[in-house]
């Protein structure tokens, strides 16, 4: 798709184990996609609907959320929250008729640096099939 | 109780989970502490496990933030590739001496970066991966350990045999690595001392019956656990030799009990959790377990075996009385209890042995004067009543350097002995 | 007062100048707003880097920093040493990744530097938003409240009581001792319960720092970590009530266990034939101020000649394995044995549960001495005129039965019934078994969820009195190292804030929260955050409708910031 496609991938990932699984990556020397920069906050729980939504509205072609696996969050129980206002939000985009496939919530653990570049590359190979954000087009703030 | 001097340094010896978690409370209460580790990371025996048993949480995520807290806890002072030498005084003045071997790379200028391993001619078996991949005479064990930095095993490279090699030196730009440091010696004042060296796995090579390093698809417990792990020699992927997946495989529990003498309290817990991850990975692998007594206490933990077992798991009471290789595949002999011999057939083997003391535990306690049990473990001094405290006024036992146990005893004794050591009740 | 922001770009030796091209980095950026120096240094961790950074940012008077290097993980605390070194609040300053994130798996040097450029634009604005955060320290009281006086309260209070910290002791019964006192021969070394609990006891009453009120219990505790307000009343049966008021800094719950009832499984016979005994009975028959003045007597007068015991009784129905049974069971062996020569005994079990160094030896001289090991499911015990007999079924489904005088029943050891008040009054959860949950399984054994608030002994699940006394050593251990007499408590610095005047009310942020961190003032209708409990997890600030809970240093702003340039 898209002829000279550079999309804007953003990536919230916790810092106790997705962040730490980045970096693993990193000292592993994987290659993760350019476009997918890291926003790293404390918990995925952090991670709101309006972040994501703002994301969105800002031109993101796609945006990552990755957090602990569900039972290891360094803060107890915020992944199941992001897991809950992840499958709202899909549904609220779905209404919007807005596409879905640019969402991804992941889990990715501090040891897992090989996962996380599958994830990332994953990812990024969806978002290039899907094709620019249309709403970078439709929508200027 | 001890008579200490208040607010004297405390020496941990053994960053396992155990000493880690000691020297972080002690030092949250403002104890100067100081860490001493044999080998060049911290962490143990734990940061070997993908995940953990009951609730397979991930081991890293787990250990991870302590060792963030612990390396830049201002109180702790960690002294890696350290080993006791000498103890002399009496609780609350303690003097000990240290040898630190030399790591011959500069803590404070290397970055970790580890451009120095690739140049580097030596290869040699990794004992972090139980051998299952190779390293290079300089080396860190594995990714993510910490700190993150990496040493020169001196018994492999080639500089330390004569030859004249600096490729590593010359690849680091930083000028991090320093053949000519020294080893040290130091001498450190202390007022209590925690022992906290972990365990040892029994010396599967002891038994022959088994085929272990001699039957290709025979494996120990340890090398599983690296083989599930994803930041372990093949990422978490299982296979045989053949570079298949394995369709069937046997587990082979309590493997030196007989010799030790002793339940080792965890080994069926950490073969269920092997099922598990097998499990996960391969859906239609058929696993078999061979068991005598199923040893799995606390609340938590038959739940497990439930679940385990509900996953397709077969358990078999029996004795297993030799492995050998028949056509493409391992044979595995075993009698039950009433005597019925039978022989199943598998193409992987996972032998679960025994823990024991460490290697080094006679000499500790030689100098330390503190008793070790008929099993070889570090005795407390009143098993009922003062289950951290040894003969010796001032020096503590704690996690699997008193007995085989799971991390939960093992932390719970770590901060047991905060409790004795901070206690000021006379 | 303008700002002044530094930016500084870490060569990290070759590691991150290799790919990406520091030059157009610092031109891209040296001429963003407020910037007021932009530069690049070999190596900014190290001992020259940080003087280095500390001196420029004195020299240029530097108001907020950006540093481009490796991962927080690695140096963020040490860049922010550097601040504090400075004079500059630690918390105006942004550290980005380029090295592991960026560098390090960026393969084409063009694209990494673009990435950079884009990483650091993004700290740059997001760095403008930052405010400066203090640490706070918060008062707090080092007295601790211990519920429960068996053998695990009893060691909690021992150890933690200290000139400078009093201990409040609260036990239901009249006595202190729990079950140990009752138990003539502890395993594995036989010696006597009555006499290790005497010998606790009076080392307790030495102690003129632990205040011991039995007869007594905690009816309210109120507050967090550091400061709880308790209310205990003591109901001595000849005295008028009284009620105590107090606070202390942590509560300790050791308020032990119970039998499961046998008589709930009725083919066992318990409570309806003779000669059917639980183990506390059989602990009990064997006391010198026992019913039987410590001799194991049939009902009808006469010393059994053979006995059964009956292992994992109520097992299934609990789901779990009571870890200690199996061992006392031997002790058992042992009594009988002592008292009454030649006693036939017979064990009924399915597995062993015998772990740790000293146990399994304990188990091989009871087997050695003749007892007999019978691996079966008990079906059913019957009565009749002879005796008990004692039906049995094999795993190979081979059926026996045995005729016995006596039977003793090993029934599985249960949460104590007044778990629930406690999970209740102090908002704990009870694990799916109903004991009192720990914070973490194997991380965290005996503190709960609410800080400050700890669970040991046989409270949190089957023990062993060892393992008891470990995990009462071990909240002390806890306690002694948080709760400093004269030290405030030190708080986490990014916590959540809520804005009185955007929250409406909705305690949306209370449900939320996996710290229970956040209350309800209801004076003024809004949700407020205790600074001592928030971990600052920014969950309240995601669930938050109206934007008033907010995460200290990853505000809404902050991260928009951030969002909008790397979407450049
Ligand atoms: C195969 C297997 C799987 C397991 N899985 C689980 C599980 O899933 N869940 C669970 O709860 N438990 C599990 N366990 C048990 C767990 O490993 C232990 O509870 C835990 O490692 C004990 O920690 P420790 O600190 O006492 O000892 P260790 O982890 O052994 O650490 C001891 C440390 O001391 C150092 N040291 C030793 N001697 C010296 C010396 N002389 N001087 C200086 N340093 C020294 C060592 O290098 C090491 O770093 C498992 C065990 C095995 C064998
Ligand atoms: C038959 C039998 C034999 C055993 N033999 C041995 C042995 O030989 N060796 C060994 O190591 N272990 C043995 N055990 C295990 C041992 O009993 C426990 O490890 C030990 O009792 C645990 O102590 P605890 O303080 O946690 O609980 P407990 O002994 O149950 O004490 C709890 C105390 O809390 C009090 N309490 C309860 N609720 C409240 C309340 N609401 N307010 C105030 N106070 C309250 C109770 O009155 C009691 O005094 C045996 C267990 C059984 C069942
Ligand atoms: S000197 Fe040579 S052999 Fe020794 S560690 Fe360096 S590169 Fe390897
Ligand atoms: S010694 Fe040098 S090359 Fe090796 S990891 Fe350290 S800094 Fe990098
Ligand atoms: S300790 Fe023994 S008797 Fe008790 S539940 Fe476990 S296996 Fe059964
Ligand atoms: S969720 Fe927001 S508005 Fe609702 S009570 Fe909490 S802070 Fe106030
Ligand atoms: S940041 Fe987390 S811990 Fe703090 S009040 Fe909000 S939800 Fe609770
Ligand atoms: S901390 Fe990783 S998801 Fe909560």
């Amino acid at each position: 798709m898209g002829e000279g496609f550079t999309p804007r991938i953003v990536g919230f990932l916790c810092n106790w184990c997705s962040y730490a699984g980045a970096d693993l990556a990193g000292a592993a020397k994987l290659e993760i996609p350019a476009s997918l920069s890291v926003i790293r906050v404390m918990c995925s729980g952090r991670v709101d609907p309006v972040l994501v939504a703002t994301a969105l509205l800002q031109g993101a072609d796609g945006v990552l959320i990755a957090g602990c696996h569900p039972g290891d969050c360094h803060y107890r129980e915020g992944n199941y929250y992001a897991r809950r206002r992840f499958a709202l939000l899909k549904k609220t985009l779905e209404t919007l008729g807005l596409d879905t496939e640019r969402l991804m919530l992941a889990w990715v653990s501090a040891s897992e640096g090989q996962r996380f570049g599958e994830v990332a590359n994953q990812f990024a190979g969806q978002i290039m099939e899907l094709g620019p954000n249309p709403m970078k087009t439709k929508i200027s703030l | 109780m001890t008579d200490k001097k208040e607010n004297a340094p405390v020496l941990v010896i053994g960053a396992g989970i155990a000493g880690i978690e000691a020297s972080l409370l002690l030092a949250n209460s403002g104890r100067k502490v100081y860490l001493i580790e044999k080998t060049s990371y911290i962490g143990g025996n734990v940061i070997k496990f993908e995940e953990v048993f009951p609730n397979m949480d991930c081991a890293t995520c787990m250990i991870a933030p302590k060792q963030q807290e612990l390396l830049a806890d201002e109180n702790i002072e960690l002294l890696t590739l350290s080993q006791v030498e000498a103890v002399s005084g009496a609780a609350g003045d303690f003097s000990v001496k240290i040898k630190q071997k030399a790591g011959y790379i500069d803590l404070v200028n290397c970055i970790g970066c580890s451009a120095c391993f690739d140049p580097c001619p030596v290869e040699v078996d990794n004992e972090f991966e139980e051998g299952l991949t190779k390293r290079k005479a300089v080396y860190i064990p594995c990714a993510g350990a910490l700190p993150n930095v990496p040493v020169i095993d001196t018994e492999n490279c080639l500089r330390f045999k004569g030859q004249d090699c600096q490729a590593c030196q010359e690849a680091c730009a930083f000028e991090a690595i320093d053949f000519n440091q020294q080893d040290k010696e130091l001498e450190l004042k202390v007022g209590a001392i925690v022992v906290a060296t972990g365990f040892s796995m029994f010396d599967i090579n002891k038994t022959s019956q088994y085929g272990y390093k001699k039957l290709g698809g025979v494996y120990s417990a340890m090398e599983i656990e690296r083989i599930c792990a994803s930041n372990g020699p093949t990422q978490g992927q299982i296979t045989l030799q053949s570079g298949e997946a394995p369709k069937s495989v046997a587990i082979i529990n309590c493997v030196g009990r007989e010799e030790k003498g002793y339940c080792s309290s965890v080994c069926c817990m950490a073969a269920l959790k092997l099922c598990h991850f097998l499990k996960n990975k391969l859906p239609e692998l058929k696993i078999t377990q061979f068991y005598s007594d199923l040893c799995i206490p606390g609340k938590a933990y038959q739940q497990f075996y439930q679940k385990v077992k509900e996953s397709g798991v077969d358990f078999i009471r029996a004795e297993v009385t030799g492995v050998s290789e028949s056509a493409k595949e391992l044979a595995v002999k075993y009698k039950t209890d009433e005597g019925k011999e039978n022989t199943l057939a598998a193409d992987m083997v996972i032998l679960n042995p025994a823990l024991e003391p460490g290697a080094d535990s006679a000499k500790l306690a030689g100098m330390l004067n503190i008793p070790q049990s008929r099993e070889g473990f570090f005795s407390e001094k009143e098993p009922d009543l003062t289950p951290v405290a040894t003969a010796q006024d001032g020096i503590f036992i704690a996690g699997c350097a008193q007995g085989p146990k799971d991390i939960a005893e093992t932390i719970a004794e770590a901060e047991a002995t905060a409790g004795r050591i901070l206690s000021r009740s006379g | 007062m303008a700002k002044r922001l530094g930016v500084y770009v870490c060569e990290c030796g070759t590691n991150i100048a290799d790919k990406v091209d520091i030059d157009k980095v610092l031109a891209a950026v040296s001429a963003l707003k407020d910037v007021e120096v932009a530069d690049r240094y070999k190596l900014l961790c190290s001992g020259d880097g940080q003087g280095y950074l500390k001196q420029s940012i004195t020299e240029n008077g530097l108001t907020h920093l950006v540093v481009a290097a490796c991962s927080p993980k690695q140096h963020e605390t040490t860049f922010m040493k550097v601040c504090e070194q400075a004079g500059l609040n630690p918390y105006l300053f942004q550290l980005v990744n380029i090295r592991e994130q960026c560098a390090w798996v960026t393969p084409d040097g063009e694209e990494a530097t673009d990435k950079a450029i884009r990483q650091i634009r993004a700290a740059i604005s997001r760095v403008h938003y930052h405010t400066a955060l203090e640490k706070k320290g918060m008062e707090c009281n080092p007295d601790v409240l211990v519920i429960g006086g068996g053998i695990a309260g009893i060691k909690a209070s021992q150890i933690l009581a200290a000139p400078d910290r009093k201990v409040y002791l609260v036990e239901k019964t009249a006595s202190l001792g729990g079950k140990t006192k009752r138990f003539s021969k502890l395993f594995v070394n036989m010696e006597s319960g009555p006499g290790l609990i005497a010998g606790e006891i009076e080392r307790l009453q030495k102690s003129k720092n632990i205040e011991v009120l039995t007869e007594s219990e905690a009816e309210q505790i109120l507050g967090f970590l550091g400061n709880f307000e308790v209310k205990v009343v003591s109901k001595a049966e000849d005295k008028e009530d009284k009620e105590q008021n107090f606070n202390v800094g942590a509560v300790v719950l050791a308020t032990g266990f119970e039998l499961f009832d046998a008589k709930g499984l009725p083919q066992y016979g318990y409570g309806t034939l003779d000669d059917v005994y639980t183990s506390l009975d059989f602990e009990e028959m064997n006391l010198a101020d026992g019913p039987t003045q410590g001799k194991v007597l049939l009902k009808n007068g006469q010393p059994p000649k053979s006995a059964a015991i009956i292992h994992c009784v109520g097992r299934a129905e609990k789901g779990y394995c009571s870890k200690v049974c199996c061992l006392y069971s031997f002790k058992f062996d042992r009594m009988l044995q002592s008292q009454l020569p030649g006693v036939k005994i017979a064990h009924f079990y399915s597995d062993l549960c015998i772990p740790g160094k000293a146990n399994q030896k304990f188990y091989e001289d009871t087997r050695e001495s003749g007892v007999e090991f019978v691996r079966s499911a008990v079906t059913e015990i019957a009565g009749g005129d002879k005796g008990l007999t004692v039906k049995y079924e094999t795993e190979t489904g081979a059926k026996g039965d045995l005729a016995v005088d006596m039977v003793i029943l090993l029934p599985a050891m249960e949460t104590s019934s007044d778990a629930r008040k406690f999970a209740e009054m102090l908002n704990i959860p009870q694990d799916d078994k109903g004991f009192l949950a720990e914070e973490h399984q194997l991380l965290s054994p005996v503190a709960s969820a609410v800080e400050g608030v700890f669970v040991i002994g046989c409270a949190r699940g089957p023990q062993s009195i060892a393992e008891s006394i470990v995990q009462a050593e071990a909240a002390a251990g806890k306690i002694l190292s948080a709760l400093v007499p004269g030290r405030k408590l030190e708080l986490e610095v990014k916590t959540s804030q809520i804005l009185e005047s955007f929250c409406t009310g909705c305690k949306t942020c209370i449900e939320v929260c996996p710290y229970g961190a956040i209350t309800f003032d209801e004076d003024r209708r809004i949700s407020v955050v205790n600074e001592v409990l928030c971990h600052g997890c920014g969950n309240c600030a995601a669930a938050c409708p109206s934007g008033a809970a907010r995460l200290k240093h990853f505000t809404f702003p902050q991260i928009y910031q951030e969002l909008k340039e790397v979407l450049r």
